[in-house]
């Protein structure tokens, strides 16, 4: 039923950058049409962003219908001088799952199913692999943080984990976590400006 | 843009996902009367948002399509026989009705008491928000008496999600959220006198989506799904 966009796991090309530009141009008049065609191309890379921050599917399938309806509601407000489609639906897809999340109560790691193993899973953006440039950019500001600082900040963007599951994981009081994200975000900031 | 140090660690944070739940919809509250700090979580949100690029693929359990465009046909202002969105014309013809009917009252008091003294005129006294997601979908409409601490909130096209209760809640900068508690279908107060009436002025008031009966934690459980600030009902 997925039409992927992109090699497997790797970046969309450009391609598939303006096919979604497109897409997201029609939905803004109301094209219900366009509207099926996003989902279909979009919608498996949305779920992995929201079904890892949600680990519960039914929690995860619910949030994935609310960031359609939101992304039919804003796609007049994408600016793709700002960014990727998929960078700014995948925004909107985090922002939803964050917001269930936190709701329910503070996730911990150690509340993820049996047999769940976070770390035979992580994703490494650093791996090689064909990136677009924005991308490329970033990482090479990740490669200059401390790696167990770095852990925490792609933690805390891929699973959603809080201070207090941060501080947990890595046996550190909260306060540290806060410091360390604060340090990591202001070298992150300063390096891409750079 | 001027956002202090500290605030950018908010704003970072929001964007990264670590606020807790109040301080997330505190931020997301602010951010739509907040021009520059929208513009300043639009920014974070663009420099992590590369990331999103190595997230793999998962199949969704089920095919959503079909429920997410029921709800998106339900959603279409175009949609013919919208039963909420007439009525809303409605409210607003009303409100507008009202509105002018107000000040030529006022005219009319003006004119007849011009003679007597004017110590009375001082700030105002009675205030109106309407709690909305966007310029065309108001939901809620707050009025506050600030002699009587009282505030009343009514619905004018805005009903609870199946299972789940609407709560209000008054947010300020230095209290963080205030429950002023769960809205019904009907109109309802809430008292005041518990706050100084500059910080009733001010206040952003916000509705956020909480189980039935109210969030459990005494914080706002997610972020605000209508928001509003008061504004004098006359100058």
């Amino acid at each position: 039923m997925t039409i992927r966009g992109g090699a497997p796991g790797g970046r969309a090309p450009t391609g598939a950058d303006d096919d979604l530009n497109n897409l997201l141009s029609r939905i803004a008049t109301r094209d219900t049409i366009a509207f099926a065609s996003l989902y279909k191309q979009t919608n498996a890379k949305l779920y992995g962003v929201v079904a890892r921050i949600l680990t519960r599917g039914d929690a995860a399938a619910d949030a994935l219908q609310e960031v359609y309806v939101r992304i039919w509601e804003k796609a007049g407000e994408f600016d793709p001088l700002k960014g990727s489609p998929l960078a700014w639906m995948a925004t909107i897809a985090r922002n939803r799952a964050l917001d269930e999340v936190r709701r329910v109560r503070p996730v911990s790691l150690e509340d993820q199913p049996e047999g769940f193993e976070p770390a035979a899973e992580e994703i490494d953006p650093l791996a090689p692999r064909e990136r677009s440039e924005r991308l490329a950019a970033l990482v090479d500001c990740l490669k200059a943080l401390d790696e167990e600082k770095r852990a925490v900040v792609l933690l805390a963007y891929y699973r959603g984990s809080s201070r207090e599951a941060l501080a947990k994981r890595f046996g550190r009081p909260v306060p540290t976590i806060k410091t360390w994200l604060h340090r990591s975000l202001a070298q992150l900031r300063d390096c891409l400006a750079s | 843009m001027t956002v202090s140090p500290e605030h950018d660690f908010a704003v970072a944070e929001y964007a990264l996902g670590t606020l807790d739940a109040s301080e997330r919809a505190t931020l997301a509250a602010r951010r739509l009367r907040e021009p520059d700090l929208d513009e300043a979580i639009l920014a974070w949100e663009a420099r992590l948002a590369p990331l999103a690029e190595a997230v793999p693929e998962i199949e969704p359990p089920r095919d959503l399509l079909p429920a997410i465009e029921a709800r998106i046909r339900g959603a279409s202002p175009e949609a013919p026989g919208n039963g909420a969105i007439v009525e809303l014309e409605r409210s607003i013809r009303r409100w507008r009705a009202m509105a002018i009917a107000a000040s030529l009252f006022a005219g009319v008091l003006a004119i007849g008491f011009i003679a007597r003294e004017t110590s009375r005129q001082s700030a105002p006294h009675e205030f109106v928000a309407i709690l909305q997601k966007d310029a065309a979908s108001p939901a809620f409409a707050v009025t506050v008496n600030l002699d009587k601490q009282e505030l009343t909130v009514r619905p004018v096209a805005a009903q609870a999600p199946p299972g789940k209760s609407y709560e209000l809640w008054l947010i300020d900068s230095k209290l963080g959220a205030r429950s002023l508690g769960v809205i019904g279908d009907t109109p309802r107060g809430a008292n005041l006198s518990a706050y100084d009436p500059t910080v009733v002025a001010d206040a952003t008031y916000a509705v956020t989506v909480e189980p039935p009966g109210g969030s459990p934690t005494g914080q706002p459980s997610g972020a605000p799904v209508f928001v509003g600030k008061l504004i004098p009902v006359s100058p």
